[in-house]
């Protein structure tokens, strides 16, 4: 596994066994807490269901007693078998992970094995510590978490302790559907196509820098636009000999039209088409 | 061609893709058939070259964000978790186990800590006892009452047909063994915190004992932690030692890297606990339903003397090997 040396947020690169890198975000520890309080509900629901059936079941059979103590099994199971269950069956997931979209893996991408799901949750309590007792009783005391909080702090991949015993992280899988092409109906640019000159194609480092900007610039208001975009606006002014007054974001605009969208001939057509892995219908 | 064109004719097979995973995230009614997993492989594949490529297509940065996440969540369909597997658990746990147990360093280190600590407490608190006042200053004074209480009453007395003993199975079970895994997860914090469980386990439970030599009600009490004792104590002492080897492992890394020790001593000591948890299970049944019967007492010397040969057995005979290459 590798990592790019310029990573400053938390994308974390693996490489799979069909010998490409890909990217995913390791999930924060507020996530994994959102998604460990939806587990709690629903672990505190499974508990609820049998306490009630076997209320019902053993108390008409004035039984009480072995009801009381199925219910504490089940408590026992529950409590240190639910996650660890759920995560070997459910290819790494939970019902509240499932909810919040995260899965767990090893930090090589590969999935993990039943071993590694229950001892990461054996571990959950070392990361609970320190805890706070509850009503003076040491019996009913709170998990903080600040072991856990400090140990995602303290690496990479946000692992706490049980993952850093394991080998494991929590992803989160993005579940965006493809996008549409990014629309710059916004701006006029034909004049601005016009003053360019012909063989004004952005190189492939700046086509890369042109579509982060056009992805977002739809949240900025004209102002932050011309103000973003003047930096690297007024390079292209000089080096295209363009009026200084011109407006840098549709400029910006303009070149990412001529990247990406524009229908002008390509110059290689056919050793573009050649690298091609699939035979596309692509005689447009 | 322009990335715009190949996006188009590309984020079909994309969307088809998604599609897909969408099935086999699903469980039950609507996962994937067959037809669709033959697909999934194939339009996998050509996503990932996509990817490959996305740099030499010169691609917009969102569309290679989404491919990224596209080709993880079908990765993450295609390679999925392991269950259990059953066959190579017969061979952990009665093979690998006992042999590693045997040779084990923190095993002993734990069993001193325990045995020694609980004796020396249990000397303290005895009516031998050089420091009068001990066991009320271990034990508060109020539990010491409720245990004198609660072994007031002749060994099953109590009517047995309420199920109270299913109840107290259930008790232990929860209360015991979630003790036992607490004193594995400190055992993570460098081994210190396993010994200091381990060690206020003995202290106290030895208190318990010694104090109660002191009491008319003694003689109950040994006759009812007879049966359970040898699996009950053994447990806490594995689950000690398996923490202890967690956390150790991260003093003393064998020239590994810390990380990597971790993760070996992590996957050595799970079974370790895992079979702490059946012997909680067991005493917890034994403790449940033998312990406060009336049976004799002869019973429930022979429960104790069976289940320390059966735990000889494990250690010493399905134990005894040389000491096993991945220990070194």
């Amino acid at each position: 596994m590798t990592s790019l040396p310029a990573q400053l947020d938390s994308h974390i690169r693996v490489v799979i066994p069909e010998n490409i890198a890909f990217e995913y975000r390791v999930a924060s520890p507020f996530e994994r807490l959102a998604a460990y309080v939806i587990d709690l509900l629903i672990m505190a629901m499974i508990v609820g269901v049998i306490w009630v059936t076997s209320l019902l079941v053993f108390g008409s059979l004035n039984q009480m007693e072995i009801g009381t103590g199925l219910l504490l099994i089940s408590l026992f199971v529950v409590a240190w078998f639910y996650h660890g269950l759920f995560e070997t069956y459910w290819n790494g997931q939970t019902p509240g992970k499932r909810s919040m979209g995260l899965r767990v893996m090893r930090v090589d991408g590969s999935p993990i094995n039943a071993a590694q799901a229950i001892l990461r949750n054996f571990l959950r309590v070392a990361d609970g510590y320190p805890f706070v007792p509850l009503f003076g009783s040491p019996d009913l005391a709170l998990p903080t978490g600040l072991l856990g909080l400090v140990a995602t702090a303290s690496n990479r991949r946000y692992q706490r302790l049980g993952d850093l015993a394991c080998g494991t992280m929590v992803i989160v899988e993005d579940r965006s559907l493809a996008g549409k092409f990014n629309e710059t109906n916004d701006v006029i640019l034909a004049p601005i196509h016009e003053l360019l000159p012909a063989n004004a194609v952005p190189s492939r480092s700046l086509a890369r820098v042109l579509s982060r900007y056009v992805d977002r610039r739809r949240y900025f208001g004209p102002a932050r636009r011309s103000e973003i975009a003047r930096h690297v606006g007024q390079v292209l002014v000089k080096q295209y000999h363009l009026p200084p007054d011109i407006d840098h974001d549709a400029l910006l605009c303009a070149l990412y039209q001529r990247a990406f969208l524009s229908q002008q001939d390509d110059e290689e057509p056919t050793l573009r088409r050649s690298t091609r892995p699939l035979a596309l219908s692509d005689e447009a | 061609m322009k990335a715009a064109e190949l996006i188009e004719s590309r984020s079909q097979q994309w969307q088809q893709l998604e599609q897909c995973c969408l099935g086999l995230e699903r469980y039950g009614k609507g996962r994937l058939d067959a037809k669709g997993r033959t697909e999934f492989a194939s339009l996998y594949r050509s996503a990932c070259a996509d990817l490959a490529l996305a740099d030499a297509y010169q691609l917009p940065a969102g569309t290679v964000r989404y491919l990224h996440q596209l080709v993880g969540r079908a990765h993450n369909q295609l390679y999925r978790s392991r269950r259990f597997a059953y066959g190579s658990w017969y061979e952990e746990m009665f093979q690998k186990v006992p042999r590693r147990l045997f040779h084990d360093g923190y095993l002993r280190v734990a069993f001193v800590v325990f045995w020694g600590g609980f004796l020396l407490s249990g000397f303290l608190a005895s009516k031998w006892t050089p420091v009068p006042s001990y066991a009320e200053s271990v034990v508060t004074q109020e539990q010491l009452m409720e245990m004198e209480r609660s072994f007031s009453e002749p060994i099953g007395s109590s009517d047995g047909a309420s199920g109270g003993e299913a109840f107290a199975w259930g008790f232990y079970v929860f209360h015991n063994t979630s003790i036992g895994l607490r004193c594995f997860a400190m055992g993570l914090f460098f081994g210190v915190g396993g010994l200091f469980a381990t060690l206020f386990n003995a202290i106290y439970l030895g208190a318990c004992f010694g104090y109660m030599t002191t009491q008319p009600e003694g003689e109950k009490f040994y006759e009812f932690v007879t049966a359970h004792g040898p699996f009950e104590l053994t447990a806490i002492i594995l689950s000690a030692a398996a923490g202890m080897r967690l956390g150790m492992s991260i003093v003393s890394t064998g020239g590994r890297s810390r990380g990597a020790s971790l993760a070996l001593a992590a996957k050595q000591s799970l079974p370790t606990m895992l079979a702490a948890v059946v012997l909680f299970f067991l005493a917890a049944v034994i403790e449940g339903f033998l312990s406060p019967s009336a049976a004799p007492y002869e019973v429930k010397a022979g429960v104790a003397m069976i289940s320390t040969l059966l735990l000889l057995f494990y250690l010493v005979v399905l134990g005894y090997s040389e000491q096993p290459p991945d220990e070194a």
